[in-house]
């Protein structure tokens, strides 16, 4: 302890001189919704993985993904648990914010979300992807679909999913936006017909026997980017140490959770208390587990389930990843023009200060800056042509004036 | 006279609120209850400015009539960018998220801020930066202890330590510390 006090700037004359590791802030306020897959960040805050770089880290859970944006950009939260499109629109001015510039520290999961449909379409024996293309199309009453955030990922894996099978997301039905813990209470009312949403929102449903899975996002891109580590980009640059420090102590905590079953399962029991999901244990732990049921009598153990480190597979911030969303906000009118795809994600992609916290922990990073990845339609995405990309699909609402009423 | 949409969905008490806006002479809408159906509300009432409670999960429905009213030719935006970014982080902190609709003053706004922000509970959060870096390094010379103390009771490595507190202390929904505190107390008791 002594030595450590010894070391610190104030002590040491020469530690500005020869350069300090020791975070500049040392308390940091971390936003995260009520989601599983927010379990790196509450395990890191909690089980002490932050202490011994001297940094203290204070969960703030929010209920409303704008709040945390805004609380984000005006500095009242350091860091956040964020959407990976959530980060990209503020950065891009989309949405209720003037443009800021953003950053993407860290992946903290990829996979486990997931489509669901109500009891009523299951009682009309609309429990396939055909059913359901015959039903919008054949149907005089349009069916409404609830996704968490109008440039959120759950938002672009629905439009996804339903353009993978031949139904528009912004004509052939209606999409509303509802916060996670709500999807269920408003399912059961009738008032929305589906939902994307995390976990454990949907296995939540799937017990209450409200609803069934019709798909799971894994489904539509084997381990696609989810969450993010998001932050302003002036925070990095005020506090490039502090931001490498807590890059390490989540990947150490997410490294922690995937050591072991046993792990995974106190992950589940965690999160279930009070303060972080407040949701029963049995609706978190199976699919923490990768263990499914998707209420039709089906269960399987999915080899694409939620997964938060993977040696580091999940963790590197790929250009390619962050440039994927833009393309969907391209394709679906969110933005009007191409924007500089490349040049952004290299803006927004912290890969040299992510490699730099992961070598000091012996985890291997990748050298390659892109991913190559098949998704749900067949097509391939490795970020080589975004603009061809985004303009690509068959279905889409680019930009022109008759599709810009269809946002909502 | 403006018209001001005040959507009222959190228990937190909003007070006066609506009374006090009417006397400073605005006209004022209350909406309380679900807000899945808030982009057709806000179509048919038309407001000029929208209050809701910063920690409304409205919030998020918000987003979407902003971007469905910005090819519209009254876009709603929240907090115009020529406006003061500190006005909006006052508002945040106090806790009201106004939306406005574009073209409308800032001088005309402030008075409907002022006692929004009045009237929401203050959130007093104060968190001292040193009062927290005192503790950290407190509570990290505790684990420690108690991780020493669990190494000689089980006679396992520092890692296994580590892992055997965490599991324990996830799985009660606990921090590192008040497992490592519960150790020390236990190893005291036993002497």
């Amino acid at each position: 302890m002594n030595d450590s006090v010894g070391n610190s700037p104030m002590n040491d004359p020469l530690a500005w001189v020869n350069g300090s590791d020791a975070p500049e802030k040392g308390s940091l306020d971390l936003g995260f919704m009520a989601l599983s897959d927010c379990a790196s960040m509450v395990v890191a805050a909690t089980q002490g993985f932050a202490q011994p770089y001297g940094l203290t880290l204070n969960l703030k859970r929010q209920s409303s993904w704008a709040n945390l944006r805004d609380k984000l950009v005006s500095g009242e939260l350091d860091a956040a648990h964020s959407l990976y499109g959530l980060i990209y629109a503020v950065h891009l001015g989309i949405g209720g914010v003037a443009p800021t510039d953003m950053a993407v520290l860290m992946g903290l999961n990829q996979n486990g979300q997931s489509i669901n449909l109500s009891h009523g379409l299951q009682q009309q024996g609309v429990i396939t992807p055909e059913a359901l293309d015959r039903h919008v199309h054949q149907s005089r009453t349009k069916l409404t679909f609830a996704q968490t955030f109008p440039t959120g990922t759950h938002a672009m894996w629905l439009y996804y999913w339903l353009a993978s099978q031949g139904i528009h997301p912004l004509q052939d039905v209606d999409s509303v936006v509802v916060p996670p813990p709500q999807m269920v209470a408003h399912l059961q009312a009738g008032r929305i017909d589906g939902f994307c949403v995390g976990e454990p929102w949907c296995a939540s449903a799937v017990k209450q026997n409200q609803g069934f899975t019709l798909a799971t996002t894994q489904a539509i891109w084997p381990d696609h980017p989810e969450k993010v580590l998001g932050c302003t980009q002036a925070f990095v640059d005020q506090n490039p140490n502090t931001a490498r420090v807590l890059v390490r102590a989540i990947l150490e905590a997410s490294r922690f959770i995937e050591e072991s079953r046993e792990n995974r399962r106190s992950t589940a029991q965690l999160l279930s208390g009070r303060e972080y999901l407040d949701a029963p244990l049995d609706c978190i732990e199976p699919r923490l587990l990768g263990i499914y049921d998707d209420g039709l009598g089906n269960q399987w153990q999915d080899p694409h389930a939620l997964r938060f480190f993977a040696d580091g597979e999940v963790n590197l911030p790929y250009l390619s990843d962050g440039m994927w969303f833009m393309t969907q906000f391209r394709r679906w009118g969110l933005l009007r023009e191409d924007p500089d795809y490349l040049g952004v994600a290299r803006q927004v992609q912290q890969l040299a200060l992510y490699r730099q916290a992961a070598d000091g922990l012996g985890i291997a990073t990748n050298d390659q800056d892109m991913r190559s990845s098949q998704l749900i339609d067949g097509k391939i995405w490795d970020g080589s042509d975004p603009a061809g990309y985004a303009r690509s699909f068959r279905l889409h609402a680019l930009a022109d004036p008759t599709h810009r009423q269809a946002l909502r | 006279m403006l018209r001001i949409l005040l959507i009222n969905d959190t228990p937190r008490k909003v007070g006066r609120l609506k009374t006090a806006l009417i006397e400073a002479g605005f006209d004022v809408i209350d909406e309380s209850g679900l807000t899945i159906d808030l982009p057709a509300r806000v179509e048919t009432v038309r407001p000029d400015v929208i209050l809701i409670d910063t920690e409304s999960p409205g919030r998020d429905v918000m987003e979407q009539v902003v971007l469905v009213s910005r090819d519209q030719p009254r876009p709603i935006v929240m907090f115009t960018d020529e406006h003061d970014p500190n006005v909006m982080r006052q508002a945040i902190k106090s806790g009201v998220s106004a939306y406005i609709v574009e073209g409308i003053q800032a001088q005309r706004l402030q008075p409907i801020l002022d006692v929004a922000m009045a009237r929401f509970e203050s959130d007093q959060a104060l968190r001292a930066q040193l009062q927290a870096r005192d503790q950290q390094l407190a509570e990290r010379k505790r684990i420690e202890l108690a991780k020493g103390m669990l190494m000689k009771m089980k006679d396992c490595n520092e890692e296994e330590a580590y892992t055997l507190m965490r599991r324990q202390a996830m799985s009660r929904q606990q921090k590192l510390i008040q497992v490592a505190e519960q150790i020390i107390a236990m190893s005291e008791l036993l002497g």
